[in-house]
């Protein structure tokens, strides 16, 4: 108890400098107007790449401590929900949320570390670009610091005080629980508007003096960024849980542990796929606010000097896709059951990959001279084009659903007497659901570009509606469904534990990539069209450079981050093999998982 | 049944058949696809097919004893067995020479179809009343434009705006004139930069552009292309909008960073 003690002090200590690193120096620096920056190269280091590193590792390990805590209350909840009537199934979930929840103290410490340093870096090294955002966001400087400390405070209260608030006084850790999540989510917004001011400047006149903070605030990429980074962070937090679950399940010594851990493995995915279906319409939103801010924007995006960033992004999504729908489809071999759900599997894996094959076209190509036909290509450049390119994401992510519906199926009979003819309304409507998508994508493709953005939004609402309408149909007809072949835990192939490590490692890389990518778009501009970067490292990267950076950053992220959790094992290991009260106690009360959500 | 074309193929050869009608069939386009778009394509057909091998316990087991010998095995399949375990380090060790083999063509590159101008230059583009709306387009600037493009423009672009003028066929390397008719073109771009795209040129030749730099400056005389003095500000305009208006394309919206400022 003195450990964890010692642990929040700390914590507390380190958020509380950060305050007063923001305090002083805003006070120290604060201006009216934007003045020419100046700079400084403290130890001689390359600064844009110090800030750079700071910077994303900072992000990572924010988004992870903000994303698990909500996912983790909620598989809470439902066993709080399930407590009187299913207490086994109960103490499960309440496993499940809290081994996923240990991961967050270290976690946490490292958000806090690599926050100050980049808080350090930011005004050591662009202290001219720092006294003008002071200028700008001084009383948010104020206010974070505060929102910080509570979140802390709740966090360490939330994970040590989940044994002493169980039972009857459960209501009182979950309203911890959703403190928590509210002040995160608070930390986070302010962050975000910082960030965003510096793509979107709203709230100030044309030199730059600020006029309306409010406007400032809630610039226009400012709720386009909040929404992206919600979604996005619980994918995030999700695949890296994951991570945790199949390295716990690889090296588990019982079956017993191995179930479970898979069952972790299990919902980490299910979760990261079903905020997937939504980030690619996020990062949509969030591009159309930015083409709309500035012309420019999209330019440099998407046919100028970062459209290769996002080939390459494209690539590194559709792995992020076919990994976790293959982690999906290897599911089945779980349910003894299910060989005729697993006979649509190939269809759905050619489905997947041609999908995909549109999806990563490059609408301006690499060619040699031979190759070259000089404008467009007359299919690539058809294929690269955006419309073919939503039909194959849609229909994709139709494909993906469609897999977790069978597999809610396995192993299943359903015993209501329409079950035939629900069965079929509910091929209907994804056949209907299909072709509606294909159709206006068709309609889209020839149409004009204004015309082209609202066929791509009915695509999305089709899909959505056909996903609502099927499960509706799905929750009525598995009701009472006799079970012919029960899930068997734990019998997860190893090659599946693997794609969820490495899965963790590509959404790792993306991030950094695109965290790259919001950066970099500013080109040569600290704050858009407001103040100039005029340092020696104003210029951008090659793509090249820009990879082995972004990769390094993933390095150094996976080694704090195991480094981080090696620590907090070891005073695990001298309590139990399973983490201390919360280990073998909870491990064996948890019993095997039955059910899947 | 036991016909040597009855029986089932193995897996590890139906999965290189695939690869392989997928490689053809990609070579087989017509005009050519890069081979590093082949690259990418393959990259996923190859994908695909460990997923479909390794979904299946069966499968895979399938999969790795076709090789190792086996005592039932008959002669058809050791051919196959040996004829893929030839094949394949074949196939790659091509690949590398392939890749690495002295060539007299420039390296392939990575085009940017619209090469990045900083806002600080669009921004100082002003478009002029008359040409900032279509709705204000009028006849008269469409009809000029109309023929300062025929004079200038159709030999490389054409007379049709499909970039097949009679020259076109003279720039190959890296891209041929613009097809304004795509819609990857001018519809994706505001008028400052049109503007800009026009009046520059691929200053020459940091765009990897064989278009010339058709207005000099302001304040100045210009030398850096042949064609650096040959039309004014205003009928470069009316070349745009007259590019927007027979193709029936709209600009994009400019930029607007000044409204959001003060709100």
């Amino acid at each position: 108890m003195r450990d964890r003690r010692a642990l929040m002090v700390r914590s507390t200590c380190v958020a509380a400098a950060l305050a007063l690193v923001a305090l002083g120096a805003g006070a120290a620096l604060a201006q009216g107007t934007p003045v020419p920056p100046s700079y400084a190269e403290p130890a001689r280091i390359d600064s844009r790449l110090v800030v750079w590193i700071a910077a994303q590792l900072h992000l990572m390990f924010a988004a992870f401590v903000l994303a698990v805590p909500m996912f983790a209350l909620y598989i809470e909840c439902m066993g709080w929900w399930q407590a009187k009537r299913e207490p086994a199934q109960a103490a499960r979930y309440d496993w499940l949320a809290h081994e996923m929840a240990r991961l967050l103290p270290p976690a946490y410490s490292l958000t806090a570390i690599t926050g100050a340093f980049l808080g350090f870096a930011l005004f050591a090294a662009y202290p001219g670009f720092m006294g003008y955002m002071t200028s700008i966001f001084g009383p948010t400087f104020v206010v974070y610091p505060l929102f910080f400390v509570a979140e802390t405070v709740f966090l360490y209260l939330w994970y040590y005080a989940w044994d002493r608030l169980q039972g009857d006084r459960k209501w009182v850790h979950v309203a911890i629980g959703v403190l928590l999540n509210v002040f995160g989510t608070i930390v986070m917004f302010i962050a975000d508007a910082w960030a965003t001011f510096m793509m979107t400047p709203a709230g100030v006149d044309q030199s730059g003096k600020l006029v309306s903070l409010y406007a400032a605030v809630w610039n226009p990429g400012w709720m386009p960024l909040n929404v992206h980074r919600l979604v996005a962070n619980i994918t995030f937090g999700a695949l890296l849980c994951a991570a945790y679950a199949a390295y716990r399940f690889l090296l588990a010594s019982d079956r017993e542990e191995r179930a479970l851990y898979d069952w972790m493995g299990y919902t980490g995915n299910l979760i990261a796929l079903f905020t997937m279906l939504f980030l690619p319409f996020a990062g949509y939103y969030f591009g159309f606010e930015l083409f709309a801010f500035s012309a420019t924007y999209g330019v440099t995006l998407m046919g100028g000097v970062l459209s290769w960033l996002f080939i390459i992004q494209a690539i590194v999504i559709a792995s992020l896709f076919i990994g976790a729908a293959y982690y999906s489809w290897l599911g089945f071999l779980r349910i003894p059951g299910s060989e005729p759900q697993q006979r649509w599997v190939p269809v759905f894996n050619v489905i997947l990959i041609a999908g995909f094959m549109v999806w990563a076209t490059p609408h301006t190509m690499a060619a040699s001279i031979e190759e070259s036909t000089g404008g467009f290509h007359p299919l690539l450049g058809a294929l690269g084009l955006m419309a073919p390119k939503m039909i194959a994401v849609t229909v994709i992510l139709l494909v993906l659903y469609v897999s977790y519906m069978l597999y809610r199926r396995a192993g299943l009979v359903p015993t209501v007497p329409w079950a035939a003819t629900g069965s079929i309304v509910q091929w209907g409507l994804i056949a209907l659901t299909g072709a509606a998508i294909i159709g206006l994508g068709i309609y889209g493709y020839f149409a004009p570009a204004h015309i082209r953005i609202l066929t791509s939004i009915w695509q999305i609402l089709a899909l959505i509606a056909g996903i609502i309408a099927t499960f509706i149909i799905d929750q009525f007809l598995l009701r009472g469904a006799r079970t012919v072949a029960a899930v068997r835990w734990g019998t997860m192939p190893g090659r599946g534990q693997y794609v969820l490590i490495a899965l963790a490692f590509i959404i790792v890389w993306l991030m950094g990539l695109m965290g790259y990518a919001r950066s970099a778009v500013r080109l040569n501009w600290h704050v858009f069209g407001i103040m100039e970067d005029t340092s020696a490292g104003a210029g951008l990267p090659s793509l090249g450079e820009a990879a082995i950076v972004v990769t390094t950053i993933t390095l150094i992220f996976f080694v704090l981050l195991a480094g981080s959790f090696a620590i907090s094992g070891l005073s695990a290991g001298a309590k139990g093999s399973h983490g201390g009260s919360h280990g073998t106690g909870r491990l064996a009360a948890a019993g095997e998982p039955g059910g899947r959500p | 049944m036991t016909g040597p074309f009855k029986r089932k193929l193995p897996l590890p050869m139906t999965a290189f058949l695939v690869l392989a009608v997928a490689y053809v069939l990609l070579k087989l386009v017509r005009p050519v696809i890069p081979s590093s778009v082949v690259l990418l394509y393959m990259g996923f057909v190859l994908t695909g097919v460990v997923i479909h091998i390794t979904l299946n316990d069966d499968r895979m087991r399938r999969f790795r004893d076709f090789f190792v010998p086996g005592a039932m095995e008959d002669r058809s399949f050791r051919l196959q067995r040996y004829g893929l375990l030839l094949v394949i380090p074949l196939v790659l060790a091509w690949g590398v020479y392939d890749g690495t083999r002295p060539r007299y063509a420039p390296p392939v590159e990575i085009f940017q179809r619209h090469p990045t101008a900083g806002d600080e230059i669009l921004a100082r583009i002003k478009v002029p009343d008359w040409a900032a709306t279509p709705a204000r387009w009028s006849a008269d600037v469409v009809a000029r434009g109309k023929t300062i493009y025929a004079a200038n423009c159709a030999v490389c672009h054409g007379e049709q705006l499909d970039g097949q003028g009679p020259a076109a066929e003279g720039f190959r390397y890296p891209i041929r004139p613009a097809n304004f008719r795509d819609a990857g073109t001018i519809a994706q771009l505001t008028l400052p930069y049109v503007y800009w795209r026009l009046t520059t040129g691929g200053i020459q030749n940091q765009f990897n552009s064989a278009m010339p730099r058709w207005v000099a400056p302001a304040g100045g005389h210009n030398d850096s292309t042949l064609h650096s003095n040959d039309l004014t500000p205003d009928e470069a305009w009316q070349v745009i909008v007259y590019l927007y208006k027979a193709t029936g394309f709209q600009p994009r919206q400019e930029s607007e960073v000044v409204d959001h400022r003060t709100h």
